[in-house]
């Protein structure tokens, strides 16, 4: 189970019932933008969590913030508030000042541009540059925007950092496979989250719309498209759980919970058709309308699948690091969640 | 508020080296000979001599009383024992469901004298037990057994048969659901009770049923009048509905119920050490994920259990998952070994995939098949 019970998550969790109800998802998508939800998360400092308090933030354990970005996943948050603990926490790490507003973040190696994900709402850009093993932080407000044609409401721009100057830069010693470990367990969460969320509409939909005469509910062809979607759902929670274990024990070196976040995205990515498709199919068309809530869900899962790379793309990833290693080790891993890198 | 309960628990130290206790022995059994490794071995590979080495090591019996020839551990630690022989793929099949079910059972309700006389015995490796729950007209509707138990001067009177009763042929043992007073009107949970039966009696009749693979590690076992006494009752008179339902949520949710094939996989990444292409890198990536992913989950449920909560439901998702995963890593398997020309694959590996393959069938069948699985999860999400 995530840790829903520490007080950020508490906090989160509070204001996400508070002022994200089921209309603002649709509102932000007409173009009303909840001002007034990411106002109450910046003032109670949440994207600021896992910023070390010797920097202005609360320096919270990572265990203790999965919980508020399983409430903001579950509310379809409109605002960038996982994208902001992330960018917050790669500045943090490089020593710099946690960015001031929302923000988002791009990993690249040796590209000149990166998709960033909400980069029309987001205030500034924190970019991981491989090749020079640093950090930066751009302002994303004076940028030339283009919208791209996104899987998710949250959106997707692309960002050309050559011609722009870097607000803040440092060097940072922080690997590639660390900050992915981050990144992959915060979309695993939200993803659990989201799957979870869909699961409830489906059922409260099959209980309440009727055909032949009874709830669709009573149709046991229905009732096994959802127990098997329940299933993987479970599964999902559990692959987010054991990677926001893995990265809380290794908090001193990040870069040791990367199997358990690559397993985590593995696992998650491959089930989303899996739950996807019976939650579509059981809504019949109402389902696949801009009016339901249904998609605000389906369409984020479908977007953080493929964020940093697909399942695909992943497995092989995972594959080919532990053909490397031995089957004992293989074995190791598998039973007690403890991966040697190859 | 999530909907699942699975706590994430990291493994104790002290169970590690429990675990490298097992896979010296293991290996050293292995070369030595003494087995070959087989999937689904804990079903259908029953070496007595191979059990009674290992009651000898106090690996059976781990979590009851010394006082009952058991060794005082946990169900953490028996956890890991079974693990560490299904990825030997040893032949543990003898003491398996002794081990698993019945000695619980026995301690929740035999008498003391029962479990002073059996007890040691299956710690021992030398008394195993057969489960009776399954009758020619009771498959997935369990609840219409008909074979019955009348109540008599010496004790109980049993007639009628069960089916498929794994290891029966070897089996001191049968724990048996039976009809003890008629069903009440449509609830047919009533009037049903667990009596233990002595294999050996006069009247009990054990006939094997061959596989498709040529084995016969199930039976039919008749029963024409036979007498046990009164306290082979175990539990509940008329409890026997509740009882068997109980214990079902441990026997569905224990490694054997993912990792039953997983020996098929080690074989093969023996043989494809520095082999695989891209594509086997992928299959690879996916399996481990979904093997780590239930290892969590069960291990979650075996930790739930330990502190006395028995989750139905997710043991019952487990088993699903589980068991869909079983069949699917022999095909994966399948599918990696392209990577090497057939005559280089190993004879122990052609062997232990054709075993797989022939094996696969009952693996989403016994302990409940998948659509029962999800008749339980689509109640538990109140669908019905």
């Amino acid at each position: 189970m995530i840790n829903t019970e520490a007080m950020v998550a508490e906090t989160a969790t509070k204001i996400y019932t508070d002022l994200c109800d089921r209309e603002v998802p649709h509102k932000a998508e007409a173009g009303e933008y909840p001002q007034a939800l990411w106002d109450a998360l910046a003032e109670n400092g949440l994207p600021l969590a896992w910023v070390r308090e010797s920097n202005g933030g609360f320096g919270a354990d990572y265990d203790e913030v999965f919980g508020a970005i399983w409430a903001s996943a579950q509310a379809a948050s409109p605002v960038p508030f996982a994208e902001t603990l992330i960018a917050n926490w790669m500045l943090d790490q490089a020593g710099l000042a946690p960015a001031d507003g929302s923000a988002s973040f791009a990993l690249s190696g040796h590209t000149p541009s990166a998709d960033i994900p909400f980069g029309m709402h987001a205030d500034k850009i924190v970019l991981f540059d491989e090749a020079h093993q640093e950090i930066s932080l751009f302002d994303n407000r004076a940028a030339t925007r283009s919208p791209e044609e996104a899987l998710s409401p949250d959106g997707m721009t692309q960002f050309i950092f050559s011609g722009h100057v870097a607000e803040q830069s440092a060097k940072t010693n922080l690997s590639r496979r660390a900050i992915e470990a981050l990144i992959l367990t915060v979309r695993a969460v939200q993803m659990a989250a989201a799957m979870e969320m869909a699961l409830n509409i489906s059922i409260e939909y099959v209980s309440q719309r009727e055909q032949f005469g009874r709830p669709l509910s009573k149709f046991q062809a229905i009732q096994h498209q959802l127990a098997v979607a329940a299933s993987e759902c479970a599964a999902a929670t559990m692959a987010a759980t054991q990677a926001a274990s893995s990265i809380t024990r290794n908090a001193g070196d990040p870069e040791k919970a990367w199997h358990e976040a690559a397993i985590a995205k593995v696992q998650i990515s491959h089930g989303i058709e899996t739950v996807t498709v019976p939650f579509h199919q059981v809504h019949g068309a109402m389902g696949y309308t801009q009016e339901y809530d249904l998609h605000h869900y389906t369409r984020r899962l479908w977007a953080w699948r493929d964020a940093l790379g697909n399942e695909h793309h992943w497995s092989k990833l995972l594959g080919a690091e532990l053909a490397l290693t031995s089957p004992d080790q293989i074995w190791k891993g598998v039973t007690t969640g403890e991966w040697i890198a190859s | 508020m999530q909907r699942f309960n699975f706590p994430v628990v990291q493994p104790e130290p002290a169970l590690e080296e429990l675990r490298a206790d097992l896979q010296l022995f293991m290996k050293e059994e292995r070369e030595a000979g003494n087995f070959r490794p087989e999937p689904e071995c804990w079903m259908a590979s029953a070496d007595p001599e191979f059990s009674q080495k290992m009651g000898k090591r106090g690996w059976i019996g781990l979590t009851w009383s010394s006082q009952y020839g058991g060794h005082d551990k946990s169900a953490l630690e028996r956890y890991i024992v079974t693990e560490e022989t299904l990825r030997a793929g040893a032949p543990v099949g003898a003491h398996w469901i002794a081990d698993r079910q019945h000695a619980p059972m026995l301690l929740a309700h035999g008498t003391e004298e029962q479990k002073l006389d059996i007890l040691p015995r299956i710690a021992a490796g030398d008394c195993y037990f057969a489960i009776g729950l399954s009758e020619p007209g009771a498959g997935s509707d369990l609840a219409n057994v008909k074979t019955k138990a009348e109540k008599v001067p010496e004790g109980w009177k049993i007639n009628g048969q069960k089916i498929w009763s794994s290891g029966a042929h070897i089996s001191h043992y049968m724990v048996a659901l039976l009809r003890t007073s008629p069903a009440d009107g449509r609830n047919r949970h009533v009037g049903l009770s667990q009596i233990m039966i002595d294999l050996s009696l006069p009247g009990v009749t054990i006939k094997p049923i061959v596989d498709l693979s040529g084995d016969a590690h199930f039976n039919e076992v008749y029963f024409e009048d036979v007498i046990v006494p009164d306290d082979c009752l175990l539990g509940d008179e008329g409890g026997g509905w509740k009882q068997v339902t109980g214990e079902l949520a441990m026997e569905r949710s224990g490694p054997e119920r993912f990792l039953s094939s997983y020996i098929t996989l080690e074989t093969a990444l023996w043989q494809l050490t520095g082999k695989m292409g891209s594509d086997s890198h992928g299959r690879l990536g996916k399996m481990i994920a979904s093997l780590r992913t239930l290892k969590g989950m069960s291990w979650g449920i075996a930790n739930l259990l330990s502190q006395g909560v028995s989750p139905e439901t997710e043991a019952a998702l487990v088993k699903d998952l589980g068991n869909r995963l079983e069949n699917d890593l022999t095909m994966e398997v399948r599918a990696l070994l392209n990577d090497l020309p057939t005559e280089e694959w190993s004879p122990d590996m052609r062997r232990i995939m054709n075993i797989g393959v022939l094996r696969s069938p009952p693996n989403t069948l016994r302990g409940g098949t998948t659509e029962v699985m999800r008749g339980i999860t689509a109640r538990q999400l109140g669908l019905r």
